[in-house]
């Protein structure tokens, strides 16, 4: 997704702009044309569905249909608003989106920096495959791996803690402890992936800028600073953005199966909230405005993060 | 090809797509329409097989297809040609939302349970309404008037229920280590704690390894209600002075608590149990780790071949108990009386007549051939009977099992359960007597027939406010105030309004009934 962006636009800074409009069209027929199938596909499977955002202002029965169904106009937003559970909602996602950014977010940036700074090629690509790994496990098969390891009951982590702390840990059932565990098991999940993009930004810069600045008496550190990092800033920019875009998104399979009573307090979050509300309780209209909700705070932080980026000098994702 | 050259080549091209587009969306609703009524026209045909398709849940990985000799035999016998829509039950309730928002709905629906969802297609006029028919039919006719009534929405019945029996849930524990310990089957609700106690503390297994505890509960909460009833604590809604009333604001559902807490505290209930799978939840009495099992019966003789499975010289160890005596004699939750209905969705089955149709299939499904069919299989592939003795050849074979074992959930069992069964084991009679027993005390939720709309609204969250309370109080996290808290939290999030209309209601359906 991300590199997409990057030719885009890039590859829209290289046409010259002499012609008009209109003599760009006439000699370029042929390649607009093999756009259609593609804008087909958008309009199709992306902008008509779009429509179905219409049940969120209405009171929406499968069986009358989006015609018929009564219209509340902004009703359910005013509920889930004035709702007791929107404050503990928005508090607990809003966490963990933060936890995240600033925990997993430069796990991978770091790793990558370690990685690249390995001799041995192949003990390198050996580290690079083994952390993959994790990332094509699912979260069912994660959320029954922590249950094994971290349970009270004969779990291997808490019968260690016991023999060499002295007292055994609630990861599980303990709310203090959900957040931690749930950035935990993201990074285990998915750092090694994570360092695919950077890895290959870093690929691309050239061998010439680290041998001048061995030239001018720079060590690892110095190097890694001054040459590692500025290249991969606008990978990092670009990635920061695209993630805030994803701000509210709190990833529902993995929230939903490390969820139980004791940790509800702080493991209700908007996604695993729209579930409930919507698939369980078949109230979809509501559920469609909180997810309404939730896509307006993130267009909106993705076009404040855009906005940002290009001030402060720096490329933006359009 | 000219005309493509020319200026507004550009907007001509787009418009020509978003009218494809157009077209493409549209045309989506009008073939969907058109093979729904081709369908019914064909089928409608005197002896033509008549095609019926069934949304039904399933407990396994390999449910039966048209290539299943018992699905065939079932068609000849109904004329008719069935497409299963197999769900599995685990996640059943989300499957049905799904199915009932997307539309395309089968001939006939299973429907989990009277879920919010539910109610208001069913208000939405989106299933037959079946009460003016069902005299017509031999089996129909004769369904249970009490559960008919616990099935009704707004006084009316959209779907025909699926019997099981009402006293299902109560105690299943280790007769041979009650025996090793030299004590007596407890008798009342301190009997079972000390059961429990000695279970787990005075090595009833013989090991001289403290290898054992008192009893296992997981996630499902069903344990704590079951446990509770016998405290005295209504069955959802109790009536005091008149007035509905929610089970946990009664006194009794105080004393319940505290003494879950109290097992709890002192280990004789596992401790992470609010996090366990409920996957897991049988293993540690499969594996003889624990001594009481608080669930419905039938999982006593689930147990116990699993225990003969792995120590074949302690064939029946297990036995059963209704209830323990609590403050106000035996009381056992009972179930509803049925699990889940099939209903009738009035957008494929558009005619009176098919919907006869229909009808006929539901009723031929409890004659006793078909309930046969469906839970034993076809005699001499499935089993045979010699002497009078039923002997099934599946016991061991999981392909031949898996020709006809889903099938049963399509069956209701209506008047009675007709399948064959082999000579019960002591266990297994012993069920049978108590399920017979349990029916004199159950405890009936006054408000089972009642559709609340606040409750069709919120339901789920105040229900999870109050059970995640009740974990919380039990291991340690929140205090008797916490547990006010939680109350009050429920009151203000809807709770006062639930209270105010169920009692409305209540009110209503008396005067109703006088």
């Amino acid at each position: 997704m991300a590199d997409k962006a990057i030719t885009t636009a890039a590859g829209a800074k290289i046409i010259p702009n002499v012609m008009t409009k209109k003599q760009r069209i006439k000699r370029d027929k042929w390649l607009y044309l093999l756009l259609i199938p593609g804008l087909i596909y958008f309009i199709v499977f992306k902008y008509i569905p779009m429509w179905g955002i219409v049940i969120a202002f209405q009171d929406y029965s499968p069986f009358l249909g989006v015609f018929e169904s009564s219209w509340v106009g902004f009703d359910h937003f005013k509920f889930f608003f004035t709702n007791p559970d929107f404050i503990r909602l928005f508090r607990n996602t809003f966490l963990l989106a933060l936890y995240d950014l600033i925990f997993f977010f430069p796990a991978p940036i770091i790793i990558s920096l370690l990685l690249n700074e390995l001799r041995i090629s192949w003990y390198k690509r050996t580290v690079q495959t083994f952390i993959y790994v994790p990332h094509f496990m699912s979260w069912v098969i994660i959320a029954s791996m922590s249950y094994v390891f971290l349970t009270t009951s004969g779990g291997i982590v808490n019968e260690l803690l016991e023999q060499f702390v002295g007292r055994k840990f609630n990861f599980l059932s303990s709310p203090e402890w959900f957040r931690p565990m749930i950035i935990g098991q993201i990074i285990w999940k998915e750092v090694g992936w994570g360092t695919v993009i950077f890895l290959a930004a870093l690929a691309g810069v050239s061998q010439e800028q680290y041998e001048a600045a061995i030239v001018d008496g720079a060590g690892r550190l110095r190097r890694m600073w001054h040459v590692t990092l500025p290249a991969l800033r606008p990978t990092i920019i670009i990635l920061l953005i695209l993630r805030l875009g994803n701000f509210l998104d709190t990833g529902f399979q993995q929230i939903y199966l490390m969820s139980n009573a004791l940790n509800r307090s702080v493991a209700d979050v908007f996604d695993t909230y729209v579930y409930f509300i919507g698939i369980t309780q078949g109230a979809f209209s509501y559920s469609a405005a909180v997810g309404l909700f939730k896509s307006v705070v993130g267009i909106v932080l993705i076009l404040g993060a855009n906005h940002f980026a290009k001030k402060m000098g720096q490329e933006g994702l359009f | 090809m000219k005309r493509l050259t020319n200026y507004w080549n550009g907007s001509w091209l787009l418009s020509i797509i978003l009218f494809v587009g157009i077209l493409a969306g549209c045309s989506d609703e009008t073939t969907g329409g058109n093979s729904d009524n081709g369908a019914g026209e064909n089928s409608s045909g005197a002896e033509e097989p008549f095609e019926i398709e069934i949304f039904a849940t399933t407990f396994s990985t390999n449910p039966p297809g048209n290539d299943s000799p018992v699905v065939q035999a079932l068609e000849e016998y109904t004329n008719t040609k069935l497409t299963f829509n197999w769900a599995p039950n685990s996640n059943i309730d989300d499957k049905f939302n799904i199915t009932l928002a997307s539309g395309d709905l089968p001939h006939i629906l299973y429907v989990p349970s009277k879920t919010p969802s539910f109610i208001s297609a069913a208000r939405d006029g989106a299933f037959w309404e079946l009460e003016p028919y069902l005299a017509d039919y031999e089996n129909l006719s004769q369904a249970n008037e009490m559960i008919l009534d616990n099935t009704r929405i707004d006084g009316k019945i959209y779907g025909i229920y699926r019997q099981r029996s009402l006293g299902r849930n109560g105690i299943v524990y280790r007769q041979d280590w009650l025996d090793n310990l030299g004590m007596d089957v407890p008798e009342t609700i301190d009997d079972f704690y000390e059961m429990l106690w000695a279970f787990t503390y005075e090595d009833p297994n013989g090991t001289g390894v403290d290898d054992t505890y008192g009893t296992v509960i997981s996630k499902y909460e069903g344990p704590w209600n079951i446990m509770q009833t016998w405290f005295g604590v209504p069955n959802k809604w109790g009536e005091i002075d008149g007035e509905l009333v929610p089970d946990f604001k009664t006194a009794e559902y105080r004393e319940a608590l505290k003494f879950f807490k109290k097992i709890y505290d002192e280990g004789l209930v596992n401790e992470d149990f609010a996090v366990m799978d409920t996957t897991e939840w049988t293993k540690p009495l499969e594996n003889g780790e624990v001594g009481v099992f608080v669930d419905v019966l039938d999982a006593g003789e689930r147990a116990r071949a699993k225990i003969e499975e792995q120590y074949p010289d302690n064939p029946d160890p297990i036995r059963l108990l209704g209830s323990v005596e609590g403050p106000y004699g035996h009381r056992a939750l009972p179930t509803s009386g049925y699990s889940g209905m099939l209903a009738i969705p009035k957008s494929k089955v558009k005619t009176e007549e098919e919907l006869r149709r229909v009808l006929t299939f539901l009723d031929q499904l409890n004659d006793e051939e078909v309930q046969i069919l469906a839970g034993n299989g076809i005699e001499g592939r499935h089993y045979e009977i010699v002497d009078g003795e039923y002997h099934s050849f599946t016991a061991d074979n999981e392909g031949l099992l898996a020709e006809y074992e889903s099938l049963n959930q399509i069956m209701m069992f209506i008047p009675v359960d007709k399948v064959l069964a082999a000579t019960p084991n002591e266990l297994k009679q012993l069920e049978a007597q108590i399920l017979e027993d349990n029916i004199e005390i159950v405890v009936p939720n006054p408000a089972e027939a009642l559709i609340s709309e606040v409750y069709s609204k919120q339901g789920q969250q105040l229900d999870t406010i109050i059970s995640d309370a009740r974990i919380q109080y039990i291991v340690g996290q929140i205090d008797e105030t916490g547990l006010d808290e939680a109350i009050e939290l429920w009151e203000k999030s809807g709770g006062n309004e639930l209270v105010a209309e169920m009692n409305e209601l209540y009110k209503e359906a008396q005067a109703n009934r006088n």
